[in-house]
């Protein structure tokens, strides 16, 4: 399991904040779809986890993102 | 036969003098015991400490049949232990209601910590759905967006209880917001972490 990501969260949701581990094939706009229905939302996920994401097309397998 | 007569009259007229020369006195007990006992509810007898109060207010009751029929000697002899435990139930409700307070400010500490983060979880939640062009199948946000609504307003009464020195109401406003937050993560189908482990 990948280590707890720090830095800037949704950081009043704390222990609540709910999070996606990437797979092989995901991108954001399908982590969007999934949790919002909507892939056009892809950058609210990249927004909320720059502190370890510099491109949002580019997600690793593993990788822990929050997801507002 | 006439002396007889004449003595029963006198008789029965002592007793009545001596009868409403007790009244006043079985009156002023019987008022004593009421005010301790008002004073006791105040306190929070009742809540705190229901048993010990009902005995008093049970013994009370039986006092002021006894008064209503004219016993004021029953009144007189049962008032000063009555008023010694009427006067003790202040105290005990007292020191109850500090336990009570004191357990629950543990608690309060906990829900203050969390109920926050999960109603900003939520609303988080609700502010991204509301910018979807379709939401995510059996996802209600209308639904969300009223219990949410809901929480919000309670959180402000728990809060305000807090601050007013009223804990009891406090932690049930925080419990219930808890209870609308979770009502509008299942709405949104947002599925959420275990609870923080209470410290």
């Amino acid at each position: 399991m990948a280590e707890e990501p720090k830095g800037a969260a949704p950081a009043d949701a704390g222990a609540y904040t709910q999070y996606h581990v990437v797979q092989a094939g995901d991108t954001l706009g399908k982590i969007a779809q999934k949790y919002y229905g909507d892939a056009s939302l892809y950058r609210t996920i990249f927004d909320a986890n720059k502190d370890q994401l510099k491109d949002p097309n580019k997600i690793f397998p593993g990788q822990k993102l929050r997801i507002p | 036969m006439r002396l007889s007569k004449i003595a029963t009259v006198m008789v029965a007229a002592m007793l009545a003098v001596a009868c409403a020369s007790q009244m006043e006195p079985a009156k002023k007990a019987l008022d004593g015991i009421n005010e301790a006992v008002a004073a006791a509810e105040a306190a929070g007898a009742s809540k705190y400490i229901p048993d010990q109060y009902q005995a008093v207010q049970t013994r009370v009751a039986d006092l002021k049949a006894a008064f209503d029929k004219k016993d004021y000697a029953a009144v007189l002899q049962g008032a000063p232990a009555l008023l010694t435990d009427a006067q003790s139930l202040i105290g005990a409700a007292v020191a109850k209601k500090d336990e009570v307070v004191k357990a629950l400010g543990g608690e309060w500490t906990n829900l203050a910590a969390s109920v926050p983060q999960l109603v900003a979880a939520v609303k988080s939640r609700v502010e991204v759905l509301g910018k979807s062009k379709k939401l995510p199948a059996g996802v209600d946000l209308a639904a969300a967006k009223s219990s949410l609504a809901d929480a919000t307003g309670l959180w402000d009464k728990a809060q305000a209880a807090f601050t007013a020195g009223n804990v009891e109401d406090a932690v049930a406003a925080a419990k219930d917001t808890q209870a609308k937050a979770e009502a509008a993560a299942a709405a949104l189908k947002l599925t959420l972490p275990k609870a923080p482990a209470a410290k």
